[in-house]
Formats: C-alpha cells, sequence, structure tokens
C-alpha cells in the first residue's frame, strides 16, 4: 500500500498534495467550528444552571428585598449570552421562596433591584457594574471567560469542567453570607 | 429475744421477697422485649432517615455544582455504619450522581427512586430529596439492613436469660440470707452457752482452788501434828517414869521414920517434882490434843448447861474489866463429844480474849443450831453436810490480821510476850473440834474483834450415860486376892506402874511382851485383869493380846494403857464403848479409881 500510494504520490506531484492539504485544513477547521460552538453551548447550559443554583447557598440581609412579596430578581448585564436558557429554566420555579424575575439590564446602578447580578459583556465595563453595587446586598457573578474583573462567583473552566472561584470578602463587603456547603466545593476562596 | 424474733421474721419473709422481685423482674423483661420488638422497627426507621438527611444536606453542594468528587466522598462515608448496603445521589433530573454499594453483587437503582421509606424483607429503603433552601436539587437513596428477626429473638433470648439469672441470683441470695441468719441464731445460742459454761468453769476453778488451799493447810496441820504426836508419846512415857516414882516415893517416905523437918523438905522438894510433872503432862496433853492423838471419851452433851457450869471459872479467868454475855439458844441439839476437852477450848479461847482485851471489853458466847450445806462443805476439808451444834466465842478486842489470822491454829504460833503462852491455845480447840469430826471457822479483824465459831456434830439418839460427879475420897485400894497382870515394855513404866499396883495392895504379875504375857494367862488362873500397853513388841500388840486372852479367860478384865490413842483401840480418836483405857501419864489416884471401876467393889 505504502509502495501503491508513493507511486500515486511521485505521479500526481505537488499540486494533489496541496490540494488534499487544503481540504483538510477546511474540514479541520469545520469540525473545530462545531465543536468549540457545542462545547460553548454545553458550558453555557451548565452556568446557567449553576446561576440558578447559586441562590439557596446564599443568605442575603433583611433589606435585600423592598417587602416580604417582593420577587427574587436575576439581573443579566450586558448582552445575555443564556438566551432563553434562564427564562426556560425558571419557568414555575421560586428560588428561596419567593418567586423569579429575570431582569437585562444595559448598565448597573447602585438602585438596581438585584439579588443576583451576572455581568457579561456590554457597553458598560464589567468593573464599573461590579463597582455600581459595590456594599449593596448583591451577589455578583462573573465569567471570566467573559471579562477580566471577578465578581463575588467567578465561573472558570478547568479540566474541562465549569468550577467556581468565591471572593468571600467582597461576599462580607456585600453583607452576604455563603454556605459553607458551597465553599467547600469552591475551586478557590479568596479569604476575608 | 426480741432479736431473734426479728431475726426469724426476716428469714420468713427474705425468701418471698426474692421470689416476688424475680418476678416482677421477668414480667417487666418481657414487657421490655415486646415494647422493644415493637419501636425496633419505628427506630431504625428514624435512624435511616436521620442518616439519609445528613447524607442529602452534606451532599447538596456537591450535587448543586457537580462535585462528584466531593459527592462521592460524602457516599463513601457512610461505610462506616456497618448496616448501609447502597447509598446513591440523583441529580434533578433523577440521573445517578455517585454511588456507594458496600459490595459489587448488590446493585442500585439506575435511576432516582420515588421519594419512600419503607421496609423491604430484611432492609430498608429510603429515597428522599435534596434540597437547599427549599429548592429541589436532587435525590438521596440508602438501603440499610435491618437486624433480622431471629438474631434479634436470640437478643432478647439474652437478655431473658439474662433476667432469669437475676432472678436466681435475688432468690439464691435471699435464701442464704435466711440460712445464714439461721446460723447466726445457732452461733449466739452457741457462745451464750460456751460463755455460761465458761462461768461455771470459773466457778468451780474457785471452788477448787479454795479446797486445795484448804487441803494444803489441813496437810500442813496433820503433819505438824504427827510430829508433836511422836514427840509427846514419848514425853508422855517419861513423865509417867518420873511422876509414877516420884509418888511411889511419895507414900513410902510417909513410913520412913523421919524428923518433922527432914519430913517437910522432903515433902516439899517431892510435891515441887509431881507439881513439875503434872504442868509437864498438861503440856503434852494439848500437843496431843492437837495432834488428834488425845484419847476421848465423848459423851452425849447438853452444850447449854456446859457453857452455864463454866461462868464462874470464867469470870475468875477473865476478871472484873471483861463483861460475859452469854446467848444461849432454846431447843439446842445435843453434841457427842468429850466434856472435859470442850471446856478446856472455850476456856483457851476466853484466855485469847482476855489477852486481846488488856483494857476490858466484852466477851460473848453463843450456842445455836446451823444446818451445813454441800455448797458450803465443799469448800472445805474433810467435811460433811448435816446439822451441828454452834459455839461462837467473840470478843472485841485488838483482834487479828490476815497474816496472823493464817497461822492462828498453828502450834507454838504466839502473838503473846515469852513466857506468856505456849501457842498451843487455840491448836487445841483446832484438834478437839476435828477429832470431834466438827469444823472450825475463826474470822478477825485489827481493831474490831475477834469471833471464832466451831459447829460439832449433832448427836441423834438417846443420852448414853448421864454425867456423874467424882466423890472425894481417897484412892480405893486392892488386896492380894486380886491378881493384875502388868504387860509393858519399857522397863521404867513397867516397874514404875507394878510399884503403883502392889501399893494399891494388889497382887502383880508382870511381862514385857505378849508371848510371855500369854505363857502366865495359861498358869495363872487366878489373873483378874490383864493391864496392857497398846503398843508392844513381839508381833502381837495390845489389842491382839486383849483378844487372845478373852478367848483363853473370858471372865477377864483389860485395861489398856498408852501415850496415845491408835488405830487399835482408838477409832477417829474415839474410843469404842466396851474399852477401857487410861492415857500416861496417870497418876495414882487415876490408876486407882480406873482399877477399882474395872474389876468392881473388892469381894464381889
Amino acid at each position: 500500500m505504502a509502495a501503491e500510494i508513493s507511486a500515486h504520490a511521485r505521479k500526481w506531484g505537488p499540486a494533489v498534495i496541496a490540494l488534499a492539504l487544503g481540504v483538510a485544513a477546511l474540514a479541520a477547521a469545520t469540525l473545530s467550528q462545531a465543536f468549540a460552538g457545542e462545547g460553548d453551548t454545553l458550558a453555557l447550559e451548565v452556568k446557567a444552571t449553576y446561576l440558578i443554583k447559586l441562590p439557596p447557598f446564599i443568605t442575603w440581609p433583611g433589606d435585600a428585598f423592598p417587602s416580604s412579596v417582593s420577587p427574587f430578581t436575576l439581573c443579566v448585564v450586558g448582552q445575555d449570552p443564556f438566551g432563553d436558557l434562564l427564562d426556560k429554566a425558571l419557568a414555575g420555579k421560586r428560588l428561596i421562596d419567593r418567586p423569579v424575575a429575570v431582569l437585562r439590564i444595559d448598565t448597573a446602578a447602585q438602585d438596581s433591584p438585584c439579588q443576583v447580578m451576572y455581568v457579561a459583556a456590554g457597553p458598560q465595563p464589567a468593573v464599573k457594574s461590579l463597582q455600581a453595587v459595590a456594599g449593596r446586598p448583591v451577589l455578583t457573578v462573573t465569567d471570566s471567560a467573559v471579562d477580566g474583573a471577578k465578581g463575588i462567583v467567578n465561573f472558570i473552566l478547568r479540566d474541562n469542567h465549569v468550577r467556581l472561584e468565591i471572593d468571600q470578602a467582597g461576599a462580607i463587603r456585600n453583607r452576604l453570607e455563603i454556605s459553607s456547603k458551597l465553599l467547600s466545593v469552591a475551586a478557590s476562596v479568596t479569604p476575608k | 429475744m426480741t432479736e431473734t424474733g426479728r431475726h426469724g421474721g426476716f428469714e420468713r419473709l427474705a425468701p418471698r421477697l426474692a421470689i416476688g422481685m424475680a418476678a416482677v423482674l421477668l414480667v417487666a423483661g418481657f414487657a421490655i422485649v415486646l415494647l422493644g420488638a415493637k419501636y425496633y422497627r419505628e427506630r431504625e426507621v428514624a435512624d435511616g432517615e436521620m442518616q439519609a438527611q445528613i447524607l442529602a444536606s452534606a451532599v447538596s453542594a456537591a450535587l448543586a455544582f457537580d462535585d462528584r468528587r466531593g459527592g462521592q466522598e460524602y457516599v463513601n462515608a457512610l461505610e462506616a455504619n456497618r448496616n448501609v448496603q447502597v447509598a446513591a445521589v440523583y441529580d434533578a433530573n433523577g440521573d445517578s450522581f455517585v454511588v456507594y454499594t458496600r459490595s459489587t453483587d448488590i446493585a442500585s437503582p439506575g435511576t432516582a427512586p420515588t421519594l419512600r421509606s419503607e421496609i423491604v424483607d430484611n432492609h430498608l429503603d429510603i429515597a428522599m430529596p435534596v434540597q437547599q433552601s427549599g429548592t429541589r436539587l436532587g435525590t438521596v437513596y440508602l438501603q440499610v439492613l435491618i437486624e433480622p428477626a431471629g438474631r434479634r429473638l436470640i437478643r432478647y433470648g439474652l437478655i431473658a436469660l439474662f433476667l432469669l439469672l437475676t432472678a436466681l441470683v435475688v432468690a439464691v441470695l435471699g435464701i442464704s440470707q435466711r440460712e445464714l441468719a439461721k446460723v447466726n441464731t445457732e452461733l449466739e445460742r452457741r457462745a451464750s452457752e460456751l460463755a455460761q459454761s465458761n462461768e461455771k468453769l470459773q466457778i468451780q476453778i474457785e471452788h477448787r482452788e479454795k479446797a486445795e488451799a484448804a487441803l494444803r493447810h489441813s496437810q500442813k496441820m496433820e503433819a505438824i501434828g504427827q510430829l508433836i504426836g511422836g514427840v509427846a508419846h514419848d514425853f508422855n512415857n517419861l513423865l509417867q517414869i518420873i511422876l509414877g516414882s516420884l509418888q511411889t516415893l511419895k507414900r513410902r517416905g510417909a513410913r520412913w521414920n523421919l524428923d518433922l523437918a527432914d519430913s517437910q523438905e522432903f515433902h516439899r522438894f517431892i510435891d515441887a517434882g509431881i507439881g513439875g510433872g503434872e504442868r509437864a503432862a498438861a503440856l503434852t496433853h494439848q500437843l496431843l490434843a492437837f495432834s488428834r492423838r488425845q484419847p476421848l471419851a465423848p459423851k452425849t452433851v447438853d452444850l447449854n448447861k456446859l457453857v452455864s457450869g463454866m461462868s464462874d471459872l470464867l469470870r475468875r479467868t477473865l476478871g472484873e474489866s471483861i463483861v460475859i454475855e452469854t446467848v444461849l439458844s432454846g431447843g439446842l441439839w445435843k453434841a457427842h463429844i468429850d466434856p472435859n476437852q470442850l471446856e478446856n477450848a472455850v476456856l483457851n479461847l476466853a484466855v485469847n480474849a482476855r489477852d486481846a482485851m488488856p483494857n476490858g471489853g466484852r466477851l460473848s458466847i453463843e450456842t445455836a443450831n446451823a444446818y451445813l450445806d454441800e455448797v458450803y462443805v465443799r469448800e472445805h476439808d474433810d467435811l460433811s453436810p448435816g446439822q451441828y451444834v454452834v459455839i461462837c466465842v467473840a470478843d472485841n478486842g485488838v483482834g487479828m490480821t490476815q497474816e496472823t489470822l493464817a497461822k492462828a491454829f498453828e502450834p507454838f504460833f504466839t502473838t503473846k510476850d515469852v513466857g506468856h503462852g505456849t501457842g498451843l491455845g487455840l491448836s487445841q480447840v483446832y484438834g478437839f473440834v476435828k477429832q470431834s469430826g466438827g469444823h472450825i471457822r475463826i474470822e478477825s479483824e485489827p481493831g474490831i474483834g475477834t469471833t471464832v465459831r466451831f459447829y460439832l456434830p449433832r448427836r441423834f439418839g438417846a443420852d448414853q450415860q448421864n454425867e456423874v460427879g467424882k466423890p472425894d475420897r481417897p484412892p480405893p485400894a486392892g488386896s492380894i486376892d486380886e491378881t493384875i497382870l502388868v504387860v509393858e515394855d519399857e522397863n521404867s513404866v513397867r516397874i514404875s506402874s507394878v510399884g503403883m499396883l502392889r501399893e494399891l495392895g494388889y497382887r502383880v504379875l508382870d511381862a514385857t511382851d505378849g508371848h510371855r504375857a500369854l505363857h502366865f494367862l495359861e498358869g495363872e488362873p487366878g489373873i483378874r485383869l490383864l493391864f496392857t500397853d497398846v503398843g508392844l513388841p513381839g508381833g502381837l500388840n495390845g489389842k491382839q493380846l486383849a483378844d487372845k486372852a478373852r478367848r483363853l479367860r473370858p471372865a477377864i478384865k483389860v485395861l489398856f494403857t498408852t501415850g496415845y490413842a491408835r488405830d487399835a483401840i482408838v477409832h477417829r480418836g474415839r474410843l469404842d464403848p466396851d474399852v477401857a483405857l487410861i492415857a500416861k501419864p496417870f497418876t495414882y489416884e487415876a490408876l486407882a479409881e480406873k482399877v477399882r471401876e474395872i474389876l468392881g467393889e473388892p469381894g464381889r
């Protein structure tokens, strides 16, 4: 077989090789694109699920909600990467015994009525958004893949798994209590 | 007694109590077993649920954030509970998250089981939700082995067995308690018996010691008595010779033609010699009295009469500074004693009392009847229980110390100055009372006085003979046709006796021993009186000689003489009623009286 191929190769010459290489490169590029897209989607789904699963492990102070019937508000600042994932996951669900509202905003302000704020890429730099709610009872969540700035919880990808980095000092600044169980599954914890 | 009663009550109750307690324990035990069986499953279920809840709570974060390694650690931790067969966690979609199985042949449900908590076969199936702040995160599943009924029954059986053993132990304890109480009572009884017998023994020992002391004392007195008796006997023989010779000399002298002055001097010396000899004889008499070797001539005596008869003598002896009181008991019994010796005894005591009361005082003489019982007799040597007549002589003089008292009866022991006492007074009293079968008791306390009691055995039966007053007359003489055979081994005594009898007018033959005497008896039919010493050499004593003589000559009379009484003719110091005896040393007059008394009036 090898002798046959080499015979063909000698007959067809460099053009064939160039073509084959081109096809192979194209195919590889297409495949990698396709795979990369699917991985992103998977990770997004996981992140959306994690975002929803975080609140039960957090305790907010009493003044975090305007009233006892106020809904639990999950804000997404900037361009929402999850599409309808959050809406679907939260349909008909309650979080910490409250109805859930998803609020998409372009910029975060000090008085934004959010309990969880996911900071995505947008017109306002992530750092600004985080600074806006510093000292407010808001759990800030960032994705290191999106922006360099880190919230109290920061998603990272390790060994092909989405893991959490937790900033306890930030949580204390925002008067939030984080369950030790959550800390125990975190990839890293910034101490108080 | 109350003690024993209480013991008895408890004894009867103890086993019943024990059995009752055992029954209660058994019932309680079975109730506990039944209740235990009822609640066992509930408790197992509750335990399982609790473990499932703990797992659900612990694993929530790991489940929420897909930390399989952490989750696996949580379920693996349940391996510590040996009964956990399966521990599994499922996510919110029902897919398996982590699984632990104790062994590979146990399977876990592939998807989340429906929530439940139930016992299936021998294990417990529990499926519980994993929740965090009201948000359902998934499901935990536990499969826990529960103890099989059989093994539980064995366990309950063991408990029952233990209870049964406990009951048995309680019962055994109860029974042994009762036995112990019985044994205790028995022991107490024995201990008290032992104490009693010990006390008895103690009393017996005391009695024995007293009796031994009394025996030792009487043995000492006996030894001294024998010694003194022997000496006194020899003295009596010597005195017999001296007195006999002097008296013979005195009578012969009257026939000699001495002028008046010579005659007066001759009689003065002779009388002085006789007087000294008689005093010596009195002394040896007291010695013999102490050694109980004096021949007694007892008669039935009314002691009241005897004491009354002594009053003049006592008054003269005691002087005016001493008051004499006599208390004579009515209905006093008679005594069988030698009245002369009794008089001597009372007189001796009176003299002692006088010497104890130099500044005057009171002497009391009492008579009374007394009964000495077994207990009293047991503590005193050589005494029989029975009725006694008592004479009590008491003074209120200087008294004696215990040391003096202990030696009071010993011969030659005296507290008086040299020349004032012989030391034989109390010895005579002692010897006389003992020889009479009586008992003497002396009590004294310095500064208070001395009391001497002597107990003389009561005489039963009729009076033997009346006391006869001695008529004052010259010694009765004999005649030549009255032949007397004198048998005496001691030459001097024999010569003296033969001399006296010839002086009295009798025809006298003499022999030195029994065999020669028999020879005379066979050849001389005219011998009317055999006058023999009791102790003779040559294998034939006075008594035996007399017996043979009586066989040869049934009509022959016998008169014995002796230095001291021997058993041959004297039993316990008393003469046999038909025996005539004259004690050495005897006087001329006494011998004359005695011989005439035996032979009867001349010519009869």
